[in-house]
Order: C-alpha cells, then structure tokens, then sequence
C-alpha cells in the first residue's frame, strides 16, 4: 500500500485543484486505501457542512463594480485628506525651523534621548525570533475580485459578504504581527482548472460504505487480537489489489460493462470481508 | 490459656476455609471433573452453544433430549427461550450456558468462557455454534449453523441446512444435503458429495483467498466466488443446472465426466487461455485480435485490458456453466 495522502492533498483533491494525473492517483488510492477513504469521507462531509452553512452568501452576486468604486472612492479620499493634513503640518515646520538657542538645546536633548532608544530597539529586535515564514492560507485567503462564483469557494466565506465594511479580512497573527489582506484586487487571468475526476456510475456508494465500515472497524481496532488483525490485513490487501487492477481495467475499457462487473465484484468482496470482520469484531453474542 | 486461644483461633480458621470451599463447590464443580448436563427438547429443537475459545463437538442422535459436556467448563447451564413459555413441553429453544473456570468470581455465560464442549442433540435439530479460536464440529444434525474466527469448521451428514463462516479458517463439508452457504476470508472451502433436499436449494461458497474445491456437488444451482484462489469443481453436472464460478485471480478448474453436456459463457482476460478436452462448438465468433496501438517514442504504450466473451456449447449444453475470470485460466478437463 503506498502513503497516506495528506490533508492538504485531499483538500486539494476536493477542490478540484491538482493536476489531473494526480487526481487520478489520488482516486486510485482511495480507492485502495481505507484509511484515506475515511479520512477523505470525514473532509468531504464538512466540506458539504460548510457549502450548506455559507450557500446564502455563496449565492448572492458579489457587487464587484460598485465595490470597486467605492474603494477606490474610500482610497481617493484616504490621499485627500493625508495631502490636506500635509499642507498643515508644513506650517507649523516652518516655525519649528526657527532656530534660537534655548530651542537648539532642546532640539540636542531630543536628538540624543531619539538615539537612545533607536539603540534600544535595534537591540531588542535582535533578541526576538524572526518571524516564521507565512502559511500559505494567507494567499488563499484573498479572494478573487470578479464575480465568478466557482472562484468565490475557494475565497473565504468573510470576505465574500456583500458589506464594503468586510472587505477587509482580518488574517491570522503569525509571529506577533497581525497581517491584513485587502480584499481587492486587480483581475487576473483565471488559472485553467483541472477537470476532476468522475468516479464511475455506482463507485461512490462502494466507496462510502468502504468508508462507513472501516470506520466501524477502526473504531475498536485496538482490542482487535493479534490473529484476527493479521488475518484481516492480509485478505484486505488481497482484495485493494484486486481492485486496484479491475479499476485499472474499466478505466481503459469504460464502453465495457463487463469489465465494470469485475471491479464492482472486486468492491463487493471487500465490503463482505469488512462486513466479516465488523461482526465479528462487535458480535461475539448468539445470533437468535 | 494462651494454648488454648491458639488452638480456638487455628479452629476458628479452619472451619471458615472449610465452609467457604463447600459454598463454591456448590456453585461451580470441582476442577478438572467433567461436567455433564441434560434436558429433554423437542425433536426439532434449535439449540445454541457458544464460547470465546475451545473445541465444539455436536453430535446428532436418537433421543429427543440435549447432553453437553466438558472437562473445561465450571458450569454449565440451560436458558430456555421458547417464544411459548409451557414449562410442561419440551424445549424447542435452548441457549446453552458455559461458564469457565476463571470465571468463578463474575459469571461469564455470555459467550466468552474458554472451555471445549461436546453437545449431543436431537437428528432433527438446528443447532447454532460459535467460537472464537476454536475449532468446530458438527455430525447428523438437521440444520447447522457454525462460526468460528480461526478455527476449522466440518460439518457432515447435515440434512436440510448449512450455514458456515469462518475468517481464518478452513470450512469441509460432507455427505450433506439442502441449502448452503460457506464463506471463508483466508481459509479454504471444501465440499463433498452435496446434494439437494428441495428444489429451492442454493449451495453458494465464497472466499477472499482461499482455494474452493467441489467435488460431485448435486445442487443445481451453484454459485462459487474468490479472489484470490482457485476453483475446482469436480463430478457430474446437475441436468438444466446453473454453475456460476467468479475469480479475479487464480483458475477455475472443471473435471467433467466424459459426456457432460454443458453451455459455456466465460468471461477471461485476453491473455489467458480457456483450455478445454472437450470439443467446444463455438456460438460467437472469436474477438478479433486486439489492434497494437500506435507507439511514440515520446509516450510509452499503455497495455490496455483486453477482455475475451466465449460462448461455447458441448453435447447438447443441458448444464449452463459461467465463468468470469478476471486474470485467471480456464481449464475445462475430462475425468
């Protein structure tokens, strides 16, 4: 059996966002591996939890216009008043550059108690770690400023609500310092999406109650004896090869229902042996 | 004086040790004797034994009345779960109760005492016989039921009904007739002289790994499923019977008499043979050969599965035989 595929990769997976030979070995190994299936199950329904949770605003049309519009507008006026604040301070400079002597000292006094501390934080700032690189949900977390609403799941829900207020997303603090991404951006061309895998017609119910009952078995798995685990291992990897050549077999001859059969015959003999084993992991009482 | 209360309390002592051995010899027999019980049933009654780990031994016989025995048991016991509580009939429904010698502070009946047990019912009965470790076996009884994770599982002379599962181990059935269905993980299936009680009869055998030997199965409607091993059925075919056989790896294997008739349809990969000794008159026309796809030498051809239909008939194909084999061979071979 090859490794376990990561979270990340699995997410991925889910969001139709890896190449597409990887999304085949990605199925290929689902479809092998219990372990990955439950995990990709588990993913999958919240997944659908927060798909369902989030549809309203998933739904609503993003005013992506008017939006833009009214940052540029908020922005324009941001520049304004930082140019009105600087024709103020300019004349109050020009009186603080009247220099007389008792202002001199002043100014020397302030100078040197500035150095001290300047030192002071360069000293400091070498005491502290640097910061750690940031995590890549930072760049995923800005969403997309067009309106496509297959681009929109992949933005975070936050920033997708209709308000201007939010167009701000508040990133999580990494190293002590607060990050800040500005929900607009400039259009880019959209990368070309991989087409996901389509699993074939019935595959998906074998694969779910794979996932149901090896949930089941590994639930309890340390109480399984020795002998019975050895005995299931074996026999499971017994029928993951066999699925793994009968899926091989109907994905080059999908027109071929018979080649389908034998790898449904594969999944069912797999889900017999996991039925086996549950009960006889959870039974163990007369069957009246 | 001081003599004396030395004397008073060693007494003292002793007597309470000595009650407290008779209070458990009621309650359990002594260690290492065989423990016996009987109880009158009903000729048809459906009995249960069940055990965490030993041997179960269950013999049909003549009497309408239910022995259990074992040298392991501390206990043994009958629960009475007739539907119909009339205590003046005899039972048709008995779950037999084990409990084991180290089990002596909290009972426990509940299938996990470690003890071999021999049971002798009624010819008529159904008995139901589950162990963990152990092996089973079961003679002259009407219907059986057996489940064992590791052991080994005989059964013979069942007359109307065998049920047998079995993960690790191996499942033999003999001289048997009625309805079957043996499934086995790891362990191989072998089956002797079956036949049919009704015409509703199925006889259905199933392993992950296991090799499945049939030799002279009766029952006209036969269904045999692995993996990962081989199947060989041997003897003659039932008239108008249905012989399914499925595998994805390993052989199917048919030893046919000499004048068998029988229809073909097989299903097997390209690059494995159907070998037969009998001659087949080929209904379908053999697929064409597979084209070779145009290599690159940028891209390495990928060898593509190539499946292979046969429909064939011998003599005047009474029989129907299916075979669907994923990667194996099939071997069709007069005896």
């Amino acid at each position: 059996m090859t490794r376990c595929l990561d979270e990340a990769k699995l997410q991925s997976y889910f969001d139709g966002e890896l190449p597409i030979e990887q999304m085949e070995s990605v199925t290929s190994h689902l479809a092998s591996c219990t372990n990955c299936a439950a995990t990709a199950r588990e993913l999958e329904e919240e997944s659908a939890l927060v798909m369902n949770a989030l549809a309203a605003e998933f739904d609503a049309s993003v005013p992506t216009e008017r939006l833009r519009q009214r940052i540029d507008g908020a922005v324009l006026g941001d520049r304004l008043a930082v140019a009105r604040s600087s024709e103020r301070t300019r004349g109050f400079f020009s009186g603080l550059l009247n220099f007389g002597t008792q202002r001199m000292l002043g100014y020397a006094s302030l100078i040197v108690m500035l150095a001290f501390a300047a030192i002071f934080a360069v000293v400091k700032m070498k005491s502290t770690p640097a910061p750690a690189p940031a995590p890549p949900e930072v760049a995923k977390l800005t969403p997309p400023a067009t309106g496509n609403v297959d681009d929109k799941k992949a933005a975070t829900p936050v920033a997708l609500n209709g308000s201007s207020n939010k167009t701000e997303t508040p990133v999580k603090p990494v190293a002590g310092r607060t990050f800040r991404t500005v929900a607009y951006n400039r259009p880019s061309a959209p990368a070309p999406k991989p087409s996901p895998v389509k699993l074939m017609p019935g595959e998906r119910s074998y694969l779910q109650t794979i996932a149901k009952l090896d949930s089941t078995i590994q639930s309890n798995k340390k109480s399984m004896r020795p002998a019975l685990q050895v005995e299931y291992e074996r026999n499971l990897a017994v029928v993951d090869r066999a699925i793994a050549a009968t899926r091989s077999a109907a994905k080059s001859n999908p027109n071929d229902p018979d080649a389908a059969d034998f790898m449904f015959a594969a999944y069912q003999s797999k889900v017999d042996l996991l039925n086996t084993i549950a009960d006889a992991r959870v039974g163990g009482g007369r069957g009246h | 004086m001081k003599l004396f209360a030395v004397c008073a309390v060693a007494g003292l002592i002793v007597s309470l040790a000595g009650s407290t051995l008779a209070h458990d010899e009621n309650k359990t027999d002594k260690p290492g004797e065989k423990i016996e019980r009987s109880l009158p049933v009903d000729s048809q009654a459906t009995v249960t034994l069940c055990v965490a780990s030993g041997t179960l031994t269950v013999h049909g016989w003549d009497k309408n009345e239910i022995r259990v025995r074992s040298t392991d048991a501390a206990q043994i016991e009958f629960r009475r779960i007739d539907k119909i509580k009339d205590t003046t009939k005899p039972a048709a429904r008995v779950d037999v109760m084990v409990m084991d010698k180290t089990a002596s502070v909290k009972p426990r009946f509940d299938c996990q005492a470690v003890a071999s047990v021999e049971m002798e019912v009624p010819v008529g009965a159904t008995v139901q016989v589950q162990t963990r470790d152990g092996d089973i076996e079961i003679v002259g009884v009407s219907a059986a039921y057996a489940g064992s994770q590791n052991g080994d599982i005989t059964i013979e002379r069942a007359t109307k009904l065998v049920e047998a599962g079995s993960i690790g181990g191996s499942i033999a059935l003999r001289n048997s007739s009625g309805r079957v269905n043996l499934s086995s993980a790891g362990g191989g299936i072998e089956v002797i002289n079956v036949r049919s009680a009704t015409d509703e009869d199925t006889f259905e055998v199933g392993t992950v790994s296991g090799d499945i030997q049939l030799e002279h199965v009766g029952i006209p409607k036969v269904l045999a499923k692995t993996v990962n091993g081989t199947v060989t059925m041997s003897g003659p075919l039932a008239k108008a019977g249905n012989y399914v056989f499925n595998n994805v790896t390993g052989d199917v294997v048919l030893e046919l008499p000499h004048d068998a008739s029988f229809q073909l349809n097989a299903k097997v990969s390209e690059k494995h043979n159907i070998v037969s000794d009998f001659p087949l008159k080929y209904l379908n026309e053999p697929p064409p050969p597979p084209a070779k796809p145009k290599s690159s030498p940028e891209v390495p051809p990928v060898p593509a599965y190539v499946l292979r239909r046969v429909t064939a008939i011998c003599g005047s194909g009474d029989a129907s035989i299916t075979v669907a084999s994923f990667g194996g061979t099939v071997r069709l071979k007069k005896i």
